[in-house]
């Protein structure tokens, strides 16, 4: 017989988060049945939005992050005269998640606004950018929706923005005497990606267990988060850890092992999307 | 009417970039501006449909689980994703009525959904004036005094818009709310419908709903009652015209209501066949 104190498994989850989430590490699994290293399934669907110049929807378990991309022509910036520009832009709206509220972006969509903008500067070619210089130049802008908030916003935007990027194309567009931008009716030119970036995030849970790929419910229960950013020639780009947790150089290294195997698997996934189309 | 607004920095600096972003603008979509035939000889329209023709609607219910209720629907190419919280407690205290519940819309518009990339605010007049509009329906129709002091929140994205956008959403906010077991007298059904060479339309696209002659109106009908609660419409048109694009769209709204009626069985069927297999 129950004792009228007993929890049900959902109640206990709710009243003591921490409790319950170790119990499962010291089994040496999660609570969604994965394992430490095990990233969530992922699904790319590229161009799917038809307006956009390139469009990318991607699933990291239930994380959903649709990613549009939209170019205009803009005079080039004063220092960078022959190279167009890009600007990201993250929605973390009140839809989705209860967490978030109606209001201006919050800090959390800003400073993933800023990684990929930081990221960009190192795969995409600017100067083909470029219609004219001092003169006209193509401004790329790309907003990501997230529309179902799971944990690991990040990887899924990274991944969203280079599929759509990939998908995107913009006509041919050349500078008149009379200073008027013509584009043309196609859009057949596709913009240069130097070399795929990816990102992947680990969690430390007190220090000892390494967490990938965390979800929405273990991410506040984590002392650090670590994002890692690599290429196909294996070097890194950037290394993100964020909540001052402490974190030893082994778990660095694992970190970064872990992520080129995740790089693999991804750059498969967008080879495949892109033979899709 | 159709009104074109256009947000241009009085800085002279800003002049060549809007020459040349302007210029580009009717470069490519030159096609469009001019007189489209909107209804060939043999009364097929540039999408190939009848007048009287309704675009391929499809809808999702519950597509997000951590959502109390969500919808997705497609009209042709018009995407749009409703999601209800709610009825939870109130964010605002000013907000709290003590014998209903208040219901909060925010309609959020993708910038990648139209043609010209437009990054409006939440607080764009436009963006208001229809989440107002979308409120107003739900107002009349959801039991908000089964839910005394709070709120329901119902959030509209668009996320690509090919024409009827509002009727779409209303139809998705339809569904999301069923999906959240918010109680309602009714569904609540809209559909558009225009007008070309004294032909009504039904369902009016982009190019139909853009072209400055055609009048437009949008409709939302309980269709149980037959009772109208949301009409919409700011052309010049005459009365007759009018009768018979109010007409038309109705019943595009009963058509409507099928579907939204056949995919909320086929959801419920679902979950009881889940129920019952556990």
């Amino acid at each position: 017989m129950t004792s009228p104190y007993a929890f049900s498994a959902e109640t206990f989850k709710r009243v003591q988060p921490s409790e319950y989430y170790r119990k499962f590490l010291e089994q040496d699994v999660r609570p969604d049945g994965r394992a430490f290293s095990q990233f969530r399934k992922t699904i790319l669907n590229a161009g799917c939005i038809s307006t956009a110049n390139g469009s990318a929807v991607v699933r990291i378990g239930d994380t959903t992050v649709v990613c549009g991309i939209k170019a205009e022509v803009a005079e080039p910036t004063l220092d960078q005269p022959a190279a167009g520009y890009f600007v990201p832009n993250v929605e973390l709206g009140p839809l989705c998640s209860a967490k978030f509220r109606p209001g201006p972006p919050g800090d959390l969509a800003q400073v993933v606004s800023e990684r990929l903008r930081k990221l960009s500067e190192e795969y995409i070619a600017f100067e083909e950018l470029c219609i004219e210089p001092e003169q006209a130049a193509w401004v790329v802008y790309a907003d990501l929706v997230c529309l179902n908030h799971d944990g690991n916003v990040l990887d899924a935007c990274q991944l969203a923005l280079l599929a759509a990027l990939k998908n995107a194309r913009l006509p041919e567009a050349q500078i008149g005497e009379d200073g008027i931008v013509r584009a043309g009716e196609a859009f057949t030119r596709a913009i240069t990606i130097k070399r795929p970036i990816l990102a992947a995030t680990f969690g430390l849970y007190e220090g000892r267990s390494l967490l990938a790929d965390p979800n929405a419910s273990e991410e506040p229960l984590l002392d650090s988060l670590v994002t890692v950013c690599v290429d196909d020639a294996e070097h890194l780009h950037a290394v993100w850890k964020s909540n001052g947790g402490r974190c030893s150089l082994e778990q660095l290294q694992r970190c970064v092992e872990l992520a080129r195997i995740r790089f693999t698997e991804l750059s498969a996934l967008l080879e495949s999307s892109a033979a899709d189309q | 009417m159709t009104t074109v607004t256009t947000a241009v920095g009085g800085v002279a600096s800003f002049l060549l970039f809007f020459r040349a972003v302007c210029s580009l603008f009717i470069g490519a979509t030159s096609f469009a501006m001019s007189r489209v035939e909107l209804l060939n000889p043999e009364g097929l329209r540039v999408d190939g449909r009848r007048a009287n023709e309704l675009r391929k609607l499809s809808c999702k219910l519950s597509p997000l689980q951590h959502a109390d209720g969500s919808a997705y629907i497609e009209q042709g190419n018009t995407k749009v994703l409703a999601v209800v919280y709610g009825p939870r407690e109130t964010r605002h205290r000013a907000q709290v009525m003590h014998d209903r519940a208040y219901i909060n819309v925010e309609y959020l518009v993708a910038p990648f959904s139209a043609g010209e990339r437009k990054k409006r605010s939440k607080n764009d007049k436009r963006l208001l004036e229809l989440a107002l509009a979308v409120k107003q329906t739900f107002d009349s129709v959801v039991m908000t005094t089964l839910h005394p002091r709070s709120q329901i929140d119902i959030y509209l994205q668009v996320l690509q818009d090919d024409g009827g956008a509002l009727q779409a959403s209303i139809n998705a906010a339809t569904l999301a709310l069923v999906d959240a077991g918010v109680p309602m007298v009714d569904y609540v059904c809209a559909c558009t419908g225009g007008c070309v060479d004294s032909q009504a339309l039904l369902d009016l696209n982009h190019i139909e709903e853009s072209s400055a002659e055609t009048p437009d109106l949008t409709v939302a009908i309980l269709p149980r009652s037959g009772k109208v609660t949301l009409l919409q419409m700011t052309s010049r048109v005459h009365s007759d015209q009018f009768e018979q694009m109010l007409n038309l769209a109705m019943e595009g709204c009963r058509q409507v209501h099928a579907v939204l009626d056949s995919s909320v069985r086929d959801s419920m069927q679902q979950l009881a066949d889940q129920m019952t297999h556990r």
